[in-house]
């Protein structure tokens, strides 16, 4: 929980910056008008141009970088398993007929670390799971051959 | 990880463009003088605190924006490698 509150912080304070840099760049851009120096019908001064010309990038790249950290929230909710990536159908069909073959087939390079974490501990509770089944099922084959001699003595007595 | 991952998770894309943002925010705050708009010797005009006030806020916002995700990063990083190592000294004495 405490890994994953910090992830969302991350990428909350990066948007809330690009939003606030938004703010700032249509601000740029209003600012000649709103603040009067640059009056009404007249050819814009060199000022109101550098305004004009800062502020209408500054706010184009406030929202791509907004989208930036947008997509990589989107990604790390993905990642953590609290989204789940929508597939086409055909894409689906394809992924139900191959994914013995697919799972193995994704580099190592190209997991997240989280993956790499949970396969780590998917692949001990499979191991604990299977020394627990063999436990189990040399147990019941101890209680079987104890069941059988017994009803061997009983029919020798008999 | 080799060191290229761990920069690549420690600066995203959206980093870059906020440094982007505080080069502007330094030229829109230094613009009125480089531009000559304001009189030297003179009180600043509108348009000089403007873009003094702006530009200071550009500057703070990107370096804001692009430390706090450096800091959170790492600590995502270091907790992950802690987990990961925790995981590890369960898995080791098992015989795994």
């Amino acid at each position: 929980m405490r890994t994953t509150h910090f992830t969302l912080s991350k990428y909350i304070c990066g948007m809330v910056a690009s939003l606030i840099i938004f703010l700032a760049g249509g601000w740029l851009v209003l600012a000649p008008f709103a603040l009067g120096y640059q009056p009404y019908g007249a050819s814009w001064d060199s000022q109101t141009t550098n305004d004009f010309a800062t502020g209408i990038p500054v706010a184009v790249l406030a929202l791509v970088s907004f989208a930036f950290f947008f997509v990589s929230l989107l990604g790390s909710l993905r990642a953590a398993g609290i989204l789940v990536a929508r597939q086409r159908p055909q894409a689906q069909a394809a992924v139900a007929t191959q994914v013995p073959a697919a799972v193995p087939s994704v580099p190592a390079t190209q997991q997240s670390d989280l993956d790499r974490t949970l396969s780590t501990l998917a692949a001990a509770l499979a191991a604990d799971l299977t020394a627990r089944r063999q436990a189990g099922s040399n147990q019941l084959n101890q209680v079987s051959d104890q069941s059988t001699d017994q009803a061997m003595n009983s029919r020798r007595d008999a | 990880m080799s060191v290229r991952d761990a920069m690549r998770r420690l600066i995203p894309p959206g980093s870059y463009v906020l440094f982007l943002f505080f080069l502007t925010g330094i030229w829109v705050a230094i613009s009125p003088f480089v531009m000559t708009t304001q009189p030297s010797g003179q009180h600043w005009i509108a348009s000089t605190v403007n873009n003094v006030v702006i530009g200071t806020i550009l500057i703070v916002v990107s370096l804001f924006g692009i430390l706090s995700y450096l800091v959170f990063a790492l600590r995502d990083l270091l907790a992950e490698v802690q987990a990961r190592q925790e995981v590890a000294e369960h898995t080791s004495p098992s015989g795994e």
